[in-house]
């Protein structure tokens, strides 16, 4: 899919990011288009459906509801593009599922056929999942020297964030289960670090960079205090290798470090006080925007001490 | 579970009692159909613990994925499916990327939680979610204060999804509704909160 003129790619939105961080939506629109990847709005998709209720519920609704989206994108004829790992689970997997198991696909499809179109709402019986497109998490992209890579993101920064020390959390969904995946190591990998490191920031490692953000799953929902027990252990390891802040590319695991700290301070009388970015606002401050283009006053920690650093 | 031996003495009673397992515990459905739904090789289990000793949860709590693995493998399905550990699962993978024997434990724990949704065994969190989606399409809906921020942004006030385009509710709903999940999810959590 690419042209003279960049990368074409329809973005998935899913929930959190336009409805609870709507920066990281502008930011990586606005981000994106200066390195050459222009994205377009996928009419009337949904949620991806979150893949911690469905897949726990019933996973028929959610490959079915999952396919809907993809067959938006294969209809408007461009690969997908999305900026939070649940969503990545559900629509890369749901895509990588379908493609390669007739069963599932067959189901679907059935289900689809009943399904009013995304061009057309009173048109029916044209939905079919074809498997013809690819997803990707903008973060790959950005990494991938054939699309972006991170000299490019380099030559877009003019607010260089010297002197900060960023930790990186991956989250889990981007790159495992990594056979099917194909992001690579899944232990330490050091890729988005490159890119923070692009942005002109010192990636730091932490203890149990891997781990999990503790809202994945319904857990988040279900047992709260479970789930910021392992946010609160993450907090504690990043405070240790002394970040200015953590990086993450989920607007959930963002939610749960961000709401989290409130969280955290309301049942374990603890305020880490932690600046939370998506790798998207990173980008837009490195790029030049303000705070308030990127929204940064929507998010439940403070993102100050970290601003006072860069501007 | 464990057999009763009829001491007078409850104290004496839970030392002794019986701790082996029975063939009428066990059904062997339960190990197919997990599989069937997971799609991986949940039989192969050795009980070697690298999947517990990733996991995050384990720590924090009495889950013990690798417990569920073994149920799993002797067929313990109402042990398996009341036990309210089953949704202490991150589905973080972890355990997955690791697992010598190349099973997917996380995928079980999602097939034994899709069975207990099944015989009517669900948390409401999870309900709640499912009619959030089911009324806007949205998990996670748009409120007042955020469309504020995205119009300052110059954002449209509502994303161009479903909030934008309601018209493609009803395909939606009918997709949920083609497997009877929110008449299902209504009918539980109205049970829950009559019981508070
Ligand atoms: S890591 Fe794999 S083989 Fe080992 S106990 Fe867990 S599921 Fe079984
Ligand atoms: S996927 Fe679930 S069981 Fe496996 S390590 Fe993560 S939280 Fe534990």
């Amino acid at each position: 899919m690419a042209e003279a003129k960049g990368h074409d790619y329809a973005l998935f939105l899913g929930c959190i990011a336009p409805n609870r961080y709507p920066g990281c939506e502008s930011a990586g629109i606005a981000c994106s288009k200066k390195l050459g990847i222009n994205l377009h709005p996928m009419k009337g998709a949904s949620c991806c459906p979150a893949p911690g209720a469905f897949g726990s519920i019933d996973l028929n609704v959610w490959y079915a509801m999952a396919a809907r989206n993809v067959v938006i994108a294969e209809k408007m004829g461009m690969d997908i593009a999305l900026e939070c790992n649940g969503c990545y689970k559900s629509i890369y997997e749901v895509n990588e599922k379908l493609k390669h198991n007739d069963d599932l696909r067959d189901m679907v499809n059935e289900v689809l056929k009943t399904v009013p179109d995304p061009t057309d709402p009173t048109k029916k019986g044209t939905m079919e999942f074809k498997g013809t497109i690819d997803v990707f998490h903008l973060i790959e992209l950005y990494s991938d020297p054939k699309i972006c890579g991170p000299d490019r993101i380099k030559e877009s920064v003019t607010r260089p964030l010297t002197g900060t020390r960023i930790g990186v959390h991956y989250g889990c969904h981007l790159i495992k289960p990594k056979k099917e995946r194909h992001l690579g190591d899944t232990e330490n990998p050091m890729w988005i670090e490159e890119l923070v490191a692009a942005l002109g920031a010192e990636p730091v490692q932490y203890r149990k960079k891997m781990q999990c953000c503790g809202a994945g799953g319904g857990v988040r929902g279900y047992d709260l205090v479970h789930a910021i027990d392992i946010t609160n252990e993450k907090l504690g390891y990043l405070h240790d290798a002394k970040v200015d802040a953590v990086t993450e590319v989920c607007p959930f695991c963002q939610l749960q470090f961000d709401r989290g700290q409130i969280e955290i301070k309301e049942k374990f009388g603890k305020m880490w006080g932690l600046p939370v970015l998506h790798f998207n606002e990173l980008l837009g401050l490195a790029q030049g925007m303000s705070p308030t283009d990127l929204a940064l006053d929507m998010h439940a920690i403070p993102v100050d001490p970290f601003l006072k650093k860069i501007l | 579970m464990a057999k009763a031996k009829g001491y007078s003495d409850p104290k004496m009673e839970e030392k002794l009692k019986d701790r082996y397992y029975y063939r009428e515990y066990s059904n062997p459905d339960f190990t197919k159909k997990v599989h069937d739904l997971a799609r991986t090789v949940n039989h192969m289990c050795f009980q070697c613990g690298t999947c517990t000793g990733s996991c995050p949860s384990a720590p924090r709590s009495s889950y013990r994925i690798r417990l569920f693995m073994r149920r799993n493998v002797m067929g313990l399905e109402d042990e398996s499916l009341t036990d309210p550990d089953l949704w202490l699962c991150t589905t973080c993978y972890c355990c997955t990327d690791r697992c010598p024997r190349d099973i997917a434990p996380t995928d079980v724990i999602m097939a034994m939680r899709n069975i207990a949704y099944q015989r009517g065994i669900v948390p409401v969190n999870f309900l709640k979610t499912v009619q959030a989606i089911y009324q806007s399409g949205h998990g996670v809906p748009n409120n007042d204060v955020n469309r504020a921020v995205r119009v300052r942004l110059g954002l449209a006030k509502d994303p161009p999804t479903t909030h934008s385009y309601p018209e493609f509710l009803p395909g939606i709903r009918q997709i949920i509704d083609h497997w009877h999940v929110k008449e299902k999810a209504d009918k539980i959590v109205a049970e829950a909160e009559k019981h508070g």
